[in-house]
């Protein structure tokens, strides 16, 4: 430990006894830090472990611990006698006024050289975790890699210390105050992967034609099972961010496009978006809309109505590779449909789910395919 | 300009340490490769070098002072030997910005090429277009261009050079990732902003770097061509995902705030059509005139999707190949066979006036209390289209209604009529030549009680 200019968890055991009058004097020992582990498996929080042998005395000892230019929730220090923890007993922890320290004292039944065990949680030292994947040219499977970003802003130097996540086994690093370090982690080949389009009637423009000069983009994801037909399903993926990339077919790859991705525990999925696609067109219209079986009070004023609803979706594949579309519709409320050209799920009481197959485009222009919703709405209120 | 530096540091133990130890080896850039985004500033750039490598621990430093790279995006893999070479981790040291340490183990000695690659912004490029119409405005003759400008701060020698179309989705602009002081910042909240007093940068911001690398930049548009090589380079074309891939042939040399103009693809006699527009709803009263030809076959286009760009359009006055400027639009990216419409802006020369001859109420519906509880809104419209022009032409004609119920009785030249949606109309009316066209319709809006009756009478 490089503590001299670091100034961080000194420890020195006070062998005089002192009064309340006394200054508190810390000298004697310095004990040196041994095994140090960085426990990385709390996202909101870093766990250090490190391992001393103190000297003790038969009797009571005092233990000094203090801590400058670092930040150490003091509530979390816990010590841990690992020698002799039947014979070595900590009785109590004072807190000396305007410091950054506590004292132990702790009775001994003999003299020992004694392994103790001080645990603390330690601002600024963290991880992330970073993603990149590589598409090969038919977006069938992705290689699939993670990294560990080490970062350590604590203020402390860690010249050696195991490092522990909430899986695999841990490793050995060293990581100075103010370092990053980038650590691959993870490495799956051949992911199996599924390309996804989805347009979303709630989100994104009806009619592109009345944009004045942009395109609507559909927005692309890649979803990723984290299973192990997936060759992965060992433990749940950390979230960060994920850049993906595609092989070009000429040795090289293209950036395709980067996302954020959550905590995908085992068994569920990841889903990742990557931009958009403007080689598919949605253009959609309501054709009718008009209040039927009006019920109305004694003032003739009408109380309850249903409705009568066409709406009517073109939608055009201008690639020359087939894809599947996920079109999200929404009707708020009691619905019924009168008739649906395409077969939809109902995800909820107000979301509709229909999975468009479209065929590549021809000679003759892009595939095209129609949907038209005719429903009614019913017992709407004015 | 010069400002990517490689370092092979070899047999260096103690990391806090590197400076002290020997420089090796400085490696050269063997290929450089390209791949420059137009829809957000971001390039993918890959670089391969040939390591000197001895046994066992290696460090190899990486530093890209006064560029725009994004730190979190470097990644190192060797093309040869991977079984032998392993890289261990990417470290970031204290209080040095602008330079990685690569951590090699090496299982043998010699020569090992590495590809490095990395995202960086500065680099753009952009499409635009000419377009020359014949005389008689029925045949255009198009040519595309590319422009590739260099603000990265590197200068980029014989790379292969490749430009992407397509929206890609960014969590971070990698102009702010590479200015960050930290690669992947840090944990440690920001000190508050002292509440007064002036803040004094020590760095300038990239928007004022580049800004001031455009201004050197004016003027600096050249080769339009390899000026060794006697016949424009060829663009290579292909999709990928959603995306579609530019490959330049060759290389390309683009010094740092230098750009470069290649030209992309051309097509004679290409079948147009003059369109008018006249919808109050979008553009108010004026009648805009558009362009309409596809990125089809039957244009001598749809061998690729056309990127965004501008168009400027001219006129061929057949008086001995002067030229006429038409106009000049933004047009969004177009995939193959898809139609493109470029609008040309405000017609001067074809008129859409329609007129509201006459209008009425009718058919009054009470309720118990005697008050109106329905009654039917009857308009009746003329609308009268001038062409004025020596050309024919086809004029849309966007009409709304005031309510989903109605009915239309039309009268006149009124042409095709179809219904747009539940409250617009669109009539399509072609003229030739000087010519004028008139036509009328009596619109009826059921309103209150009578939308109910509309609703019987349609069953």
């Amino acid at each position: 430990m490089r503590i001299k200019s670091k100034l961080m968890g000194t420890m020195v055991v006070v062998l005089m006894m002192t009064t309340a009058a006394q200054a508190r004097i810390k000298l004697v020992a310095l004990p040196e830090r041994a095994a140090t582990v960085i426990r990385l498996d709390n996202p909101a929080a870093t766990l250090i472990e490190e391992e001393r042998v103190l000297t003790l005395q038969k009797g009571l000892n005092k233990v000094d611990f203090s801590w400058k230019s670092v930040s150490i929730d003091a509530d979390s220090i816990r010590l841990t006698v690992l020698d002799h923890p039947d014979k070595v007993n900590l009785l109590n922890v004072s807190y000396p006024p305007n410091e950054a320290a506590l004292v132990w004292e702790i009775s001994s039944d003999g003299d020992y050289a004694e392994t103790v065990r001080i645990s603390y949680l330690l601002s600024y030292i963290d991880r992330l975790i970073t993603y990149k994947a590589v598409a090969d040219k038919a977006e069938t499977k992705v290689d699939l890699k993670s990294y560990l970003i080490l970062r350590n802003f604590s203020g402390e130097d860690f010249a050696k210390a195991r490092v522990m996540l909430d899986y695999g086994d841990a490793f050995e690093q060293g990581i100075a105050h103010e370092e990053t370090k980038q650590l691959l982690f993870l490495q799956a080949p051949e992911v199996p992967v599924k390309k996804v389009w989805k347009w979303d009637a709630a989100t994104l423009p009806w009619d592109p034609e009345k944009l004045d000069n942009k395109n609507v983009g559909v927005p692309v994801s890649y979803r990723i099972l984290n299973d192990v037909k997936s060759k992965l399903g060992k433990f749940a993926l950390w979230g960060g961010k994920a850049r993906l990339f595609q092989d070009d077919g000429h040795n090289s790859t293209i950036f395709l496009g980067e996302d954020n991705a959550a905590l995908v525990p085992v068994g569920e999925k990841m889903e990742l978006y990557i931009g958009d696609s403007r080689d598919i067109v949605v253009t959609q219209r309501k054709m009718t809309d008009a209040q039927i079986n009006l019920r109305k009070n004694n003032a003739s004023q009408v109380v309850l109505f249903d409705t009568d609803e066409i709406i009517t979706a073109k939608i055009e594949n201008f690639k020359d590779s087939p894809a599947v579309l996920t079109m999200i519709q929404h009707i708020p409320g009691q619905w019924d449909m009168e008739k649906c050209s395409l077969k939809y799920t109902r995800k909820d009481a107000g979301t509709l789910e229909f999975e468009i197959e479209m065929a590549p485009r021809t000679e003759k222009g892009p595939s095209a395919q129609e949907l038209t919703m005719h429903y009614h709405r019913r017992n709407v209120r004015p | 300009m010069k400002t990517i530096q490689w370092i092979l540091l070899i047999g260096c133990v103690t990391l806090p340490a590197f400076a002290k130890v020997d420089l090796v080896t400085l490696p050269r850039r063997d290929s450089v490769q390209l791949t420059i985004y137009n829809s957000a500033d971001l390039t993918l750039v890959r670089e391969v070098r040939n390591l000197t490598v001895k046994k066992e621990a290696n460090f190899l430093q990486f530093a890209w002072e006064n560029t725009l790279i994004d730190p979190t995006s470097l990644q190192m893999l060797p093309k040869a030997s991977a079984d032998k070479v392993q890289i261990l981790d990417l470290q970031f040291p204290a209080r040095v910005r602008n330079l990685g340490l690569w951590s090699i183990e090496s299982a043998l000695d010699g020569l090992v090429p590495v590809e490095i690659t990395y995202l960086t912004s500065g680099l753009s490029w952009r499409a635009f277009y000419m377009g020359t119409l014949s005389p008689d405005e029925t045949k255009l003759q198009l040519a595309g261009f590319v422009r590739v400008q260099n603000n990265s701060g590197e200068d980029y020698e014989n790379a292969q050079t490749r430009l992407v179309v397509g929206q890609v989705h960014l969590l971070d602009q990698i102009a702010q990732l590479a200015q960050r002081q930290y690669p992947y910042g840090s944990p440690v909240p920001l000190p508050r902003k002292p509440s007064g007093g002036v803040q004094v940068l020590s760095e300038s911001t990239t928007e004022e770097r580049l800004g001031r690398e455009m201004v050197r930049d004016e003027g600096t548009v050249r080769l339009l061509f390899d000026r060794a090589a006697e016949r424009p380079k060829q663009i290579v074309k292909e999709g990928m995902s959603e995306y579609f891939l530019y490959t330049i042939e060759g290389t390309e040399t683009i010094e740092n705030t230098w750009a470069k103009q290649l030209p992309s693809f051309g097509a004679a006699d290409i079948p147009v059509e003059s369109l008018y527009k006249y919808d109050p709803s979008r553009w108010g009263t004026e009648t805009i005139g558009f362009l309409r030809f596809a990125n089809d076959k039957d244009h001598k286009l749809g061998q690729t999707p056309i990127p965004d760009g501008e168009f400027r359009i001219f006129r061929d006055t057949g008086d001995k190949g002067h030229l006429s400027f038409v106009g000049r639009t933004s047009v969004k990216y177009v995939p193959v066979n898809e139609k493109i419409e470029l609008n040309l802006g405000p017609a001067r020369y074809v008129k859409v006036e329609p007129k509201l001859m006459d209008q009425k109420t009718d058919n009054y519906r009470f309720n118990n209390k005697g008050d109106i509880a329905g009654w039917d809104d009857i308009q009746t419209w003329k609308v009268t289209v001038n062409n004025t022009r020596e050309i024919p032409i086809r004029v849309e004609i966007y009409r709304q209604t005031k309510t989903p119920d109605w009915t239309i009785e039309n009268s006149g030249d009124f042409g095709n009529y179809e219904k747009e949606d539940a409250t617009m109309l669109k009539y399509v009316v072609t003229l030739e030549p000087r010519s004028k066209k008139e036509f009328q319709y009596v619109l009826t809006n059921y309103q209150g009680t009578r939308r109910e009756d509309f609703k019987r009478e349609q069953k």
